[in-house]
């Protein structure tokens, strides 16, 4: 048995060391989790939203549990684009694991400004656009409305020559629209997904756990069935590269997204659970691609979903 | 934010085997574990993020003060409060429990003897046998703690808060009498500070708060006073930003990780007693 070739090529330039990668707001810039695992060993990591301006965040509690996963509301904290670029930059080109920023915003020309900065700084391997924060006013309107997003990222990608991906919000009547919209305006690659809009009521005092409208967003194992779904429905919409992401715990898992249509996946909530998971996914799906005697992991995925639904049959719907 | 922050390079992830569970009065059950890694490295103020469960419902690990130490084994007092506290008091010897840490800044030691005031009330005893063990070591001769609770049959066992340490003073009072004197534990907390006195105290929020006011307005304020906070937790590591509680001045500090021990000046009192109590019911 020969080991498997795990890289994988998301274009423009960036190749991912093997498949598996931390997801946005699970490992912060990389800083804390170094300490705890070999993070080098991945194939990115995906950092906390960064935005032009410093942000202190929500006021607490911003995160509770759910049955299955849980809400957060951080409300994007994180110390601006300006600190990400020029201390935490030059830390990331020491690092074997390739950076990708995640940029949010709340407008068209934050996105753009965050970009300059970030394309002056070494180190980067790439960007996430995140156009699906649901915990900012106005977070979503970029991931909600195809015009809009197109709009954004074909700005954005007039700016930079580095891999551009867009994460995309699940709360969407039609994700696909949204990420044609994308791909069209020049996005190299899509990560999907950001996560749902939820809420938990907390019965005692007869109002939400968190505050403000009081909803968060939902991420762990309970998303992982609607983020299969959106996966692959964004993969029967787009030729680019499709990143999964949503309920990740273990390689069985991450193996389902990959027959979904994922080229790529991020571990996320995993991580709170157990530090390691993302590495354990890596070796997991490392001994699964060699079990099977498969030489590039895309072998894995078996036959290519279904364009359209068969005739006869009715698109999925509740009832 | 200011502040020391805790030291990730000592944290570690261990699977560890229950050796003993006992009950103490009024549903504090204090839970030992075979956790070499822990045990070796924990320091007073610290905790760890535990796990008895497979499976994805209860989800996350639940944070909880390393109490006591003890060649390999490590000790916790905990109570049932919600899902995940229910299955870790039903534990039983030999049943696994996954520990990643030490965890969180744990509290600040003087290199020389000073006296000690402990503050504890109901479960926020939990880290103290640790600490008093500490100073002990550190050539404290005068350490008191001021054990409050509701009621006689949840006070923490002052034998426990010793362990051996006979010369350290254990002052209880009950919010109905049933033991100790009657009253708030806060109250008595003016009496036992001087401005040689560094004063420890973990419990209720409303509780803290209230020495927290004590403090600032005595005449000889102590050389310094630390509470130690909860929060809830995504991660435990300072990673997932869902720990925040209000710093004074404004802004946040992460319990995880510039916690949970803190200087009674740097927590926004009124912030943190206007925060939603954290059980749901
Ligand atoms: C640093 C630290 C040290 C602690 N040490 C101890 C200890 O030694 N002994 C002890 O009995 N308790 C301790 N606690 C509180 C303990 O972690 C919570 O009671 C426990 O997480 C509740 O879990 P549950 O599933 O039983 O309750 P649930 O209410 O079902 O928990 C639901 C969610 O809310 C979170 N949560 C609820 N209440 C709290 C709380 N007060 N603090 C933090 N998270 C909360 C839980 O982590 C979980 O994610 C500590 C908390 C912190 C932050
Ligand atoms: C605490 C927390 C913070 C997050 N912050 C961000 C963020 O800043 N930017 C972003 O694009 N996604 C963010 N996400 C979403 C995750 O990257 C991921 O898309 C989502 O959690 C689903 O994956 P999971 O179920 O594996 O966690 C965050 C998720 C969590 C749990
Ligand atoms: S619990 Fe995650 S940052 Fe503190």
């Amino acid at each position: 048995m020969t080991a498997p070739d795990l890289r994988v090529d998301l274009g423009r330039g960036l190749i991912l060391p093997n498949p598996v990668g931390l997801a946005s707001g699970t490992a912060g810039y990389g800083f804390e989790l170094r300490q705890l695992i070999d993070v080098d060993r991945l194939g990115a990591l995906f950092t906390k939203g960064t935005t032009l301006h410093p942000r202190d965040g929500n006021p607490p509690p911003r995160v509770a549990e759910v049955r299955g996963g849980m809400l957060n509301a951080i409300g994007l904290q994180n110390p601006g684009v300006e600190h990400v670029a020029s201390a935490y930059a030059p830390e990331f080109s020491r690092w074997g694991v390739p950076v990708v920023v995640n940029v949010a915003g709340g407008n068209v020309e934050d996105y753009l400004q965050c970009l300059d900065r970030l394309e002056r700084a070494e180190g980067l391997a790439g960007y996430e656009l995140n156009i699906s924060c649901p915990n900012i006013a106005n977070g979503l309107d970029f991931g909600r409305d195809p015009a809009a997003a197109g709009r954004l990222v074909a700005a954005a990608r007039s700016r930079t020559g580095r891999h551009l991906m867009v994460k995309l919000s699940p709360n969407v009547t039609d994700i696909a629209a949204v990420a044609r919209a994308v791909e069209e305006a020049g996005a190299d690659s899509v990560s999907a997904v950001n996560t749902y809009v939820g809420m938990k009521i907390h019965r005692g005092i007869r109002a939400p756990v968190l505050p403000g409208r009081g909803t968060g967003g939902l991420s762990g194992p309970v998303i992982k069935t609607l983020a299969l779904a959106a996966v692959a429905e964004v993969r029967r919409a787009v030729r680019i590269p499709v990143v999964g992401v949503g309920g990740i715990m273990d390689a069985g898992d991450a193996l389902e997204f990959l027959i979904a249509g994922a080229d790529a996946i991020q571990v996320g909530t995993a991580t709170f659970v157990n530090p390691t998971a993302s590495l354990e996914v890596l070796d997991g799906l490392t001994e699964i691609a060699t079990r099977a005697g498969v030489r590039r992991l895309r072998e894995l995925r078996g036959p290519a979903l279904p364009a359209m639904p068969p005739a006869g049959i009715e698109p999925a719907s509740t009832g | 934010m200011s502040g020391p922050v805790s030291d990730l390079g000592r944290a570690r992830d261990e699977s560890g085997e229950v050796v003993a569970v006992e009950g103490l009065d009024g549903g504090m059950v204090e839970i030992t574990a075979r956790l070499p890694h822990l045990a070796a490295t924990a320091r007073p103020g610290e905790f760890a993020q535990l796990r008895a469960w497979g499976g994805v419902d209860p989800l996350l690990r639940r944070p909880f003060s390393v109490a006591w130490t003890a060649g390999e084994l490590c000790s916790f007092v905990l109570e049932a409060v919600g899902a995940g506290t229910r299955l870790l008091v039903g534990l039983r010897p030999g049943d696994p429990l996954q520990a990643l840490g030490p965890l969180g800044n744990g509290f600040p030691l003087d290199p020389v003897p000073v006296r000690a005031v402990i503050v504890s009330g109901g479960l926020g005893c939990a880290p103290f046998p640790l600490l008093v063990r500490e100073l002990r070591r550190r050539g404290c001769a005068d350490v008191i703690v001021l054990s409050g609770a509701a009621t006689a049959s949840r006070l923490y066992p002052a034998a426990r808060f010793r362990r051996g340490e006979d010369s350290v003073r254990v002052v209880e009072t009950t919010d109905d009498g049933s033991r100790g004197r009657r009253g708030l534990v806060t109250e008595l907390v003016a009496d036992a500070c001087d401005e040689t006195a560094a004063v420890y105290a973990c419990g209720p929020n409303p509780m803290l708060a209230a020495v927290a006011r004590t403090l600032q307005r005595l005449a000889r304020p102590p050389r310094r006073a630390h509470v130690s906070l909860e929060a809830p937790m995504g991660c435990g590591f300072g990673t997932c930003l869902g720990c925040a509680l209000p710093a004074s001045g404004g802004g946040w500090f992460l319990c995880c990780r510039q916690g949970p021990v803190r200087e009674v000046s740097e927590v926004d009192w009124p912030g943190l007693l206007a925060l939603p109590p954290a059980h749901v019911a």
